[in-house]
């Protein structure tokens, strides 16, 4: 079974109204089960937006988005992903336990069960000993550790990150990188990740997914096989292949000069 | 050679230093009390060489040595009707306070009410409503409390009102969309997200009310109805030209309104301990 599947996907935001915006057109993708897919591009490409067609925040205007084999208004019903922003949204006047039980409450999950399920992510993020204390206690980088351990909180079998990483100093962001990797890994969870730093996706992805604006589109598929990612793969051939390719892919169509218009056209 | 480790540190080498506890030691109670406590000390000699060099007639301005003597012969009448405006004062606070917090979650939830209510309740804010005491005398007995309690409520509706309902419909965009994506709507976003994002918002307006309930409670009092309180007692002494009397159920009244004040102030601590932490760490 795949994680997601769009097929035909568009958005387009004010239909019909002078101020008509194509978010996205035609996107066809898939997310085989235990992949980490990310999508790559400039501002106003649409990845996040396609991200939340995916979360079934926003609904596309045609297409269909299947998640974990549902449509992905049920899957969202049946918290099928969690989710993680470029902000990590805790709740303040929930201690670091309570907001990771937060999707297991509205869920109808009992407190003893909740309260070992939130210790678990916990102890997998590495904030085991933080549990009662409160967010604005915590630096950023460990807040958004804290919301990656509250999306994974219902086992989800997918998981949508908006830029998690990108309000993170450099150092902070790569350890992020790594403990992401070993948890996908460890719970064989997908991972749809949206990001516009390059080495972060070649490194992370096993797809890195080129995206270009007006209007969104898929204009390239990148794949990646670092294998087992160590203190070396930052400084490896493969890495840097990987990162020349997706720099290409980006400067490509859409950054191309008018007389490369026909070679445009061509490549679509 | 021991090296102790911080646990914050070691589990994130990025985390601010900030987050390392730091306790208040009884030096940094002193300092913080010490300063004003001074101020206030050298204010009231001033004032007191001030009257007493300059000869300055105690019906303009009496010594606070005077008023201080006034207050420990009338202590019991002081207590007597300072308790009198207290409870004018704190019924009429929970009552208009619960009042404004019905009105703003009704407003906050429907978009009509909300855009309708808060020019209104704008303009109404701007009215001296003390100025209703008069009427609301007429309208019920002299041996009645209520009055005096119904123009502390209104007077303390519009504060807790106006910030309530920013608190309400002020909600980060993140956390609408992580509760869609929960599914969590209607009454469990409210539990959840909206009223204890409020609860600052709230805490804020009752700290304005909670000074002006004892305000309204007392001046009230200088538009007739039941004398009980401070008010008809500070307009009958200075109506006997007995001015240090008239200060000192001024004094008692200053410090019923601080009472007021730093009960809010402790009830807002015990409501929202996750501000505390933030604070001490």
């Amino acid at each position: 079974m795949t994680a997601v599947e769009l097929s035909g996907v568009g958005k387009v935001f004010n239909a019909g109204r002078g101020d008509e915006v194509t978010a996205l057109t035609g996107i066809d993708l898939t997310v085989d089960e235990g992949r980490l897919v990310s999508l790559i591009g400039p501002s106003g490409c649409g990845k996040s937006t396609l991200l939340r067609l995916v979360a079934d925040l926003l609904p596309p205007t045609s297409g269909t988005v299947t998640v974990a084999g549902k449509p992905a208004r049920r899957a969202r019903l049946d918290q099928e992903y969690g989710i993680v922003f470029q902000q990590a949204g805790l709740f303040d006047w929930r201690t670091v336990q309570r907001n990771v039980e937060l999707p297991l409450e509205l869920r109808g999950t009992g407190r003893a069960q909740r309260r070992d399920r939130a210790r678990e992510m916990l102890d997998l993020v590495g904030l085991g000993e933080f549990a009662g204390h409160y967010p604005e206690q915590l630096s950023g980088g460990m807040q958004q550790r804290v919301a990656i351990a509250r999306a994974l909180a219902v086992h989800p079998p997918l998981l949508l990150m908006d830029e998690p990483f990108g309000a993170l100093d450099e150092m902070t962001r790569e350890r992020l990188q790594d403990e992401l990797l070993r948890i996908c890994a460890r719970t064989g969870t997908s991972t749809m990740f949206v990001t516009h730093s390059i080495p972060e996706a070649v490194y992370l992805s096993d797809l890195v997914v080129v995206m270009s604006p007006r209007p969104g589109r898929i204009t390239d598929r990148i794949p990646v096989d670092l294998g087992e990612r160590g203190e070396t793969t930052r400084q490896s051939p493969g890495f840097f292949t990987g990162i020349t390719s997706v720099r290409k892919a980006l400067r490509g169509p859409a950054a191309v000069p008018a007389q490369h218009e026909p070679a445009t056209a061509v490549e679509r | 050679m021991t090296t102790a480790v911080d646990p914050v540190v070691a589990a994130d080498p990025t985390a601010p230093v900030a987050t390392r506890r730091r306790r208040r030691g009884a030096r940094g109670v002193l300092g913080l009390v010490l300063p004003p406590l001074a101020v206030g000390v050298a204010g009231l000699l001033l004032w007191e060489a001030t009257v007493r060099l300059g000869r300055v007639a105690p019906y303009v301005l009496p010594a606070p040595s005077a008023i201080w003597t006034e207050m420990r012969g009338n202590a019991d009448t002081i207590w007597q009707v300072g308790l009198a405006s207290g409870a004018n004062a704190l019924v009429g606070l929970v009552v208009g306070t619960l009042a404004a917090l019905l009105a703003a979650m009704l407003a906050s939830r429907v978009r009509f009410l909300a855009e309708v209510s808060l020019p209104v309740a704008a303009a109404l804010n701007a009215l001296p409503i003390i100025a209703l005491a008069p009427i609301l005398n007429n309208m019920f007995e002299t041996t009645s409390s209520i009055p005096r309690r119904v123009v502390v409520s209104i007077v303390v509706f519009f504060p807790v009102f106006l910030n309530a309902l920013r608190g309400l419909r002020e909600v980060d965009p993140i956390h609408r969309e992580l509760m869609d994506s929960y599914a969590a709507r209607g009454w469990t976003f409210t539990r959840l997200v909206r009223l204890p994002g409020a609860l600052p918002f709230v805490f804020t307006g009752l700290r304005q009310a909670s000074s002006l309930a004892v305000i309204a409670a007392v001046v009230a009092e200088y538009f007739g109805g039941l004398q009980d309180g401070l008010g008809s007692r500070i307009t009958s002494a200075a109506a006997n030209t007995a001015y240090p009397r008239a200060w000192a159920f001024v004094a008692g009244a200053c410090v019923l309104g601080l009472v007021f004040y730093l009960a809010t102030l402790g009830l807002e601590r015990l409501a929202m301990p996750w501000r505390r932490a933030a604070r001490r760490d």
